[in-house]
């Protein structure tokens, strides 16, 4: 049964049906998923909730399919960790991370909007299904795509490291090279989604494929007893993920899951990739596209598709918006890593660097509960850190050896 | 014909220029204006575009030398 009343333009307003649609054809203007939430708030309790297996479909009513979903069936509910070494490192009272780094098929928080994506693509009929990406994306597209059946065809640019490759090619789908720069790929796939009828997750699926993200909050939600933290610290790159947990929790709120949200979301992005935090910090009133340079490559997204919104949400619901240079990224992995034993790739990085900054300016109380969100595992961008963390001791094979190693 | 749907930022230097209209008038390109914001710094327009797929390219280009930011309105595809 669903829940979906169909899509609305988040500029103009104007309602569409439940299609393959993602642009306003009169403002050009986003499109978003309109629900009925009278109907979801008699059908869904914290009860039902409780009682369903642990993965993101426990709150299905508040995803966007007509029917039971189909993928993504282990994806979501990972650990929210109570972080008591890195609290007491960085002098906070109450600290969790939300970690995605084990997330299942493809340990980043994209199985969760690939799972939605999927499910909704069989939906409308599709048989093939498509993106373009570097990194997490590709790898949850091709991996999901494979065990669903579907054709799958990922687009990167074509030097892309092939480290990076791997974890995309390993589940065989269509991996396209293309010899261009940036600004190509992204003008190449737009014409691809325009003339094949693929769905295209990030794309013509998108609308239905970003909703996935709220389960992210929701399950924050739920794992802290029915509570919204007081902060949330979100990498951004598109600006989708920060928009679709406040989304979440605002929906938990008017169907009564938790009695309050006074809730302060931040925006994480790396210095060299940080049109977000800029025009927040700025108060600008628009988004300024950059060309991105910086060891996050997750968040490198110079021109996001859903800037405004994102800082829409750190305005209205009283948070900032910083960012951090290189060093202070790879740093914040190696704390991470050695406070709480989580290798997360380098949006954690920037996410817990920019924690440390807003906690010293005094924009994070350090008595309030806050949550950092941690979307993507270490052993994908290994790279990053490797001349920065040490190498084995070598010893000969006899125990004096060893012991005088140990004295040293 | 083409058409390209785009998104033109322009600093506050060129928000008085008509830029949009010498564009459409050097190169045969027919503007349709869908969503504008003009701030005290600086100016975006949402626009559909209608012209020569050649002339598109270098009205596009004739803006970006002049300085406007030419985007693509669905933002970055490869995430």
């Amino acid at each position: 049964m669903s829940f979906v009343k169909g899509l609305k333009c988040r500029e103009c307003g104007r309602p569409y049906p439940k299609q393959p649609l993602y642009i306003c054809e009169f403002c050009f203007g986003p499109l978003e998923v309109d629900y009925d939430y009278d109907r979801i708030g008699r059908a869904l309790t914290r009860d039902e909730i409780l009682s369903r297996p642990k993965n993101m479909w426990r709150y299905r009513e508040l995803l966007p399919l007509d029917g039971r979903p189909t993928d993504g069936l282990n994806s979501g509910f990972t650990p929210l960790i109570r972080a008591s070494n890195l609290a007491k490192a960085l002098g906070v009272k109450e600290l969790y991370i939300k970690d995605d780094s084990v997330n299942h098929p493809t340990l980043s928080f994209k199985d969760r909007v690939v799972a939605v994506a999927l499910s909704k693509a069989k939906e409308f009929g599709f048989d093939t299904v498509a993106c373009a990406s570097t990194g997490n994306l590709a790898n949850s597209v091709s991996a999901q795509a494979a065990v669903a059946g579907l054709k799958s065809y990922v687009f990167i640019p074509a030097d892309l490291e092939t480290g990076k490759v791997v974890a995309s090619l390993i589940y065989k789908p269509t991996l396209v090279g293309v010899e261009g720069n940036y600004d190509q790929v992204n003008r190449l796939c737009s014409e691809i989604a325009a003339k094949y009828k693929w769905a295209f997750v990030n794309i013509n699926i998108r609308p239905y494929y970003a909703e996935g993200s709220k389960t992210y909050g929701y399950e924050i939600a739920e794992q802290l007893g029915w509570k919204a933290p007081g902060h949330i610290i979100v990498p951004c790159a598109g600006g989708s993920l920060i928009t679709k947990i406040w989304k979440g929790l605002k929906e938990f709120q008017r169907l009564g899951m938790i009695n309050e949200l006074k809730t302060r979301m931040y925006v994480a992005q790396a210095s060299g990739c940080n049109p977000i935090a800029a025009s927040v910090k700025e108060n600008m009133d628009i988004i300024r596209p950059v060309k991105p340079h910086t060891i996050a490559k997750s968040l490198a997204i110079g021109n996001p598709a859903d800037g405004v919104y994102a800082q829409a949400t750190v305005r209205e619901s009283g948070g900032w918006a910083e960012d951090v240079t290189d060093d202070e990224i790879v740093e914040a992995i190696k704390l991470l890593a050695s406070t709480e034993g989580i290798f997360t790739e380098t949006a954690g990085g920037v996410t817990l660097g920019v924690t440390k900054k807003l906690l010293a300016q005094g924009r994070i109380s350090r008595d309030e509960s806050i949550v950092i969100c941690i979307t993507g595992n270490g052993l994908k961008t290994q790279e990053a850190v490797y001349e920065r963390i040490g190498r084995p001791i070598k010893i000969k094979p006899n125990l004096s050896a060893f012991e005088e190693h140990i004295r040293k | 014909m083409a058409k390209r749907l785009v998104k033109l930022t322009f600093p506050e230097s060129l928000v008085k220029k008509p830029l949009t209209f010498q564009m459409a008038k050097k190169y045969d390109i027919m503007p349709n204006i869908r969503r504008a914001k003009v701030t005290e710094t600086v100016g975006e327009i949402v626009l559909e575009l209608d012209g020569m797929e050649g002339n598109l390219e270098k009205g596009l280009r004739f803006l970006e030398k002049q300085g406007v930011k030419v985007e693509s309105i669905v933002g970055d595809i490869i995430e």
